[in-house]
């Protein structure tokens, strides 16, 4: 069926009328603080103990506003005759905000995490030579840095904590798998007290899996090593 | 010395509303855009809810300065916002919004005809604008000026005729005393045609080709600054209250309501304004601009029809009625 | 009305008559810029000043509705036609000065000769007739109306056909353009179309000043083609 003649005029006075009586999207930005997405890029914040000046962040910065000196010290040897080391001691760290184009490649680049972005935007200047933040400055964007948001559901694990949950199940495994074989072949072989000894433990199940030779060949061994364990 | 008095407080009360209700539209102009578009509009001026905008405008107008340019018609140049701007002011004088000779500013025996002729005069100072600006930009929009104005003119001479016709009668008062309800239907046609020609007059969107800001800058205002340009936005928002009070007195009954019609009607001849200002507002926000052939194609090919036939059945009535 | 008695007179004026004679100055002192100045654009601003100063004039003799209607047909409508007509024109700003027909005796026996014949026309009907000015209205509205069709209906509807006449004559001139050099079916709009493009290529063709250039225009640009056609394969030639 055809529309009527004027609905459309019609439908788009209902779409004014209707946005009217609904909520503004208006910011009243000065008044009312933004609601900012996490992982807002407002300014860069230094953490300068994780900073050896490896000059990455200077080196990789598109806009070449990052500004490092630094000189080297000697450290005397930790022990008593070895070698004296060599740190590199930060002087001066700046990045000029005026040129900045909020890029993220440096912190991206930081391998020991000193950079960090702060959700802070309000640092305009009436000279652009104050755009250019010292050291001290960037120390103090640093405790505005908010703690990274909690990951999506169902997005990937970090893999710092994927790492460390491998090997921990690697460990629970090894200890499940070892805990029925000392069970199982032990009461079989001598009934050595020393069944619990941590030495054989990796081997145990390799061994018991590709010797052909069965539990009798097996138990002497164990019997061995938990009397090796006894005497000991 | 009494009626002197009269006459200087009938002045001034018209005075005064000419200069606050004109504000007063715009403001809600700035308020109900600026919601229609999901926005807040201005929340500074004045403190609550940006209320004195305008007159901060105002102020900043006064401030800037007065420029005339140099291959300007300077005389014309300069009367043209006066000759814009002055005839609303004598069309309110007629307008009345309560029964009885105590509320309208001056009685007129062919008060539809006066107010329709000083209305067709207002766009006189447009014309004389985009002329003398010794601007293209500015010709264009006076040329459009003067094209729209002739094709809108008639459609609301003759839906206005028809009013006329049913009340037997060319006096503003008179048209609202005699009113019933059910003209209401009867004049809705025409009512409609009223208001899209007195829109259409005034240059107000979707009608506003002769002030295209996106192809001819400003049309006739465009070497305009200062208060003469403000004199020229006072007019477009005073002939939005003229217009308003003129379809509300013409075709809504004016001061007759469902109650309260006792010492109360000049309330609801500002409600049914209120409300006609509204939807002007309203179709600002919504359409898009016509273009200058839909624009005469409008007027030529479906106001005048219209029109024609309202009068028809006007007549028709009238006669069977008798 | 006519009371030519004793309460009138020409020796003490009354207010009204004074405003009358003055507005009348005004009037006639506008007609006068009109008609002289040499700027275009004035010319109808002043005709403005000289209508509604007439527009005053029928107010001051009560003929309210007539003065409106002056008011919206003469200012509103016809000087608006006619400034339109000036913008479409190349009118200057300053003064034109080809803005004068060279008639300028003639015009002013004429205007003298109409002026004098409807002074003694108007003054030898109404020579002493006087407008009651506070009685009833007697220009109002009403009084108009019922003048115009009871007494005066005949030779109002004779106008009407007047004007209908010019309206038909109006739109006769304004499709005669279209039929003059078009295919017999001139009625039918895609044949009005093929018309007005026959009729724009003749006048394109058939002047001299732009014809020979955009015919040059158009061979040059051939040429330009054949060459492009040429250089194309030699281009391809050297690629390879």
């Amino acid at each position: 069926m055809a529309p009527l003649p004027g609905s459309g005029l019609a439908k788009g006075l209902a779409v004014t009328l209707r946005t009217m009586t609904r909520k503004t999207v208006t910011e009243q930005y000065p008044d009312a603080q933004p609601e900012l997405a996490p992982r807002t890029r407002g300014v860069i914040g230094l953490f300068e103990e994780n900073c050896t000046v490896c000059m990455l962040c200077a080196r990789e910065c598109p806009d070449w506003c990052i500004y490092i000196d630094s000189h080297k010290e000697t450290v005397p040897p930790a022990a008593p005759g070895g070698r004296e080391r060599s740190r590199n001691v930060l002087d001066r760290f700046a990045i000029d905000f005026s040129l900045c184009m909020y890029c993220g490649i440096c912190i991206e680049v930081c391998p020991f995490d000193a950079l960090f972005w702060s959700p802070e935007f309000e640092y305009a200047e009436t000279d652009i030579h104050e755009l250019t933040h010292e050291r001290d400055k960037l120390r103090e964007w640093m405790w505005t840095v908010p703690a990274p948001p909690a990951l999506d559901p169902g997005a990937e694990e970090p893999k710092e904590i994927a790492a460390a949950r491998k090997s921990a199940e690697k460990l629970a495994a090894a200890a499940r798998a070892e805990s029925p074989e000392a069970a199982g072949p032990g009461p079989a072989g001598s009934g050595a007290p020393g069944s619990g000894a941590p030495g054989p433990g990796p081997d145990g199940p390799g061994a018991a899996g590709s010797n052909p030779a069965g539990p009798g060949a097996a138990g002497p061994r164990a019997a061995g090593a938990g009397s090796e364990g006894g005497d000991a | 010395m009494n009626d002197a008095l009269d006459v200087a407080l009938r002045l001034l009360v018209v005075f005064v509303v000419f200069l606050t209700l004109p504000l007063i539209v715009g403001q809600t102009e700035h308020k109900v855009m600026a919601h229609m578009q999901g926005r807040l509009g201005p929340m500074y001026a004045g403190g609550f809810h940006g209320w004195a905008q305008l007159v901060a405008d105002g102020v900043k107008f006064a401030q800037k300065e007065d420029i005339v340019p140099a291959g300007a018609d300077r005389r014309i140049f300069q009367l043209a916002p006066a000759v814009a701007l002055l005839p609303y002011l004598l069309v309110l004088l007629a307008v009345p919004v309560g029964p009885g000779e105590g509320a309208v500013g001056q009685v007129l025996d062919a008060g539809i005809f006066f107010v329709l002729a000083v209305m067709g005069v207002g766009v006189l100072g447009s014309l004389m604008a985009g002329w003398a600006s010794a601007n293209k930009f500015s010709l264009l929009g006076g040329l459009r000026t003067a094209a729209q104005l002739l094709a809108y003119e008639l459609p609301m001479l003759l839906t206005a005729a028809s009013v006329a016709m049913a009340a037997g009668t060319v006096s503003l008062p008179g048209i609202v005393d005699a009113f019933e309800w059910w003209w209401l239907p009867w004049q809705i046609v025409g009512g409609i045609v009223f208001f899209v020609a007195g829109l259409a007059e005034l240059q107000r969107p979707p009608f506003d080709m002769p002030v295209a800001d996106s192809e001819i800058i400003f049309g006739a205002y465009t070497e305009y600054t200062g208060l003469r340009f403000a004199l020229f936005l006072l007019a477009e928002y005073a002939g939005i209250v003229v217009l308003c009070g003129l379809t509300t007195v013409l075709f809504l009954g004016g001061w007759h309501g469902p109650w309260g019609a006792d010492g109360l009607g000049w309330v609801w001849t500002l409600l049914k304004a209120a409300v006609l200002a509204f939807v002007v507002i309203w179709l600002r926000v919504t359409y898009p601009r016509l273009r200058e052939d839909q624009l005469q194609k409008l007027s030529w090919t479906l106001l005048i029809p219209l029109s024609l036939a309202q009068i028809a059945l006007t007549g028709v009535v009238k006669v069977v009625i008798r | 009305m006519s009371l030519a008695g004793a309460p009138q007179g020409f020796l003490s004026p009354t207010g009204v008559e004074i405003a009358f004679l003055l507005v009348g100055l005004v009037t006639f002192g506008a007609a006068l810029v009109t008609v002289t100045t040499r700027q275009l654009v004035h010319a109808a601003l002043w005709l403005v000043v000289a209508l509604g100063g007439l527009a005053v004039e029928y107010l001051l003799l009560t003929a309210e509705f007539i003065a409106w209607v002056q008011v919206l047909i003469y200012v509103g409508s016809v000087v608006v036609l006619l400034l339109f007509g000036l913008m479409l024109t190349k009118a200057p700003i300053g003064r034109s000065p080809d803005a004068d027909s060279g008639n300028r005796w003639a015009a002013l026996t004429v205007a003298v000769a109409a002026a004098t014949a409807l002074i003694w026309v108007v003054v030898d009907a109404f020579r002493a007739t006087w407008i009651d000015l506070d009685g009833p209205a007697a220009g109002s509205t009403e009084v108009t109306g019922a003048s115009l069709f009871q007494n005066w209906v005949l030779p109002f509807e004779a106008l009407s056909v007047l004007l209908l006449a010019a309206l038909v004559g109006a739109i006769v001139l304004s499709r005669k353009a279209k039929t003059d050099s078009s295919s017999p079916l001139a009625n039918s709009r895609t044949a009005t179309e093929s018309s007005r493009l026959i009729t724009k290529s003749d006048e394109d063709s058939g002047s001299p000043s732009s014809g020979p250039k955009g015919r040059g225009g158009r061979s040059e640009r051939v040429e330009a083609n054949k060459r492009d056609d040429r250089g194309g394969p030699a281009a391809q030639e050297g690629a390879r």
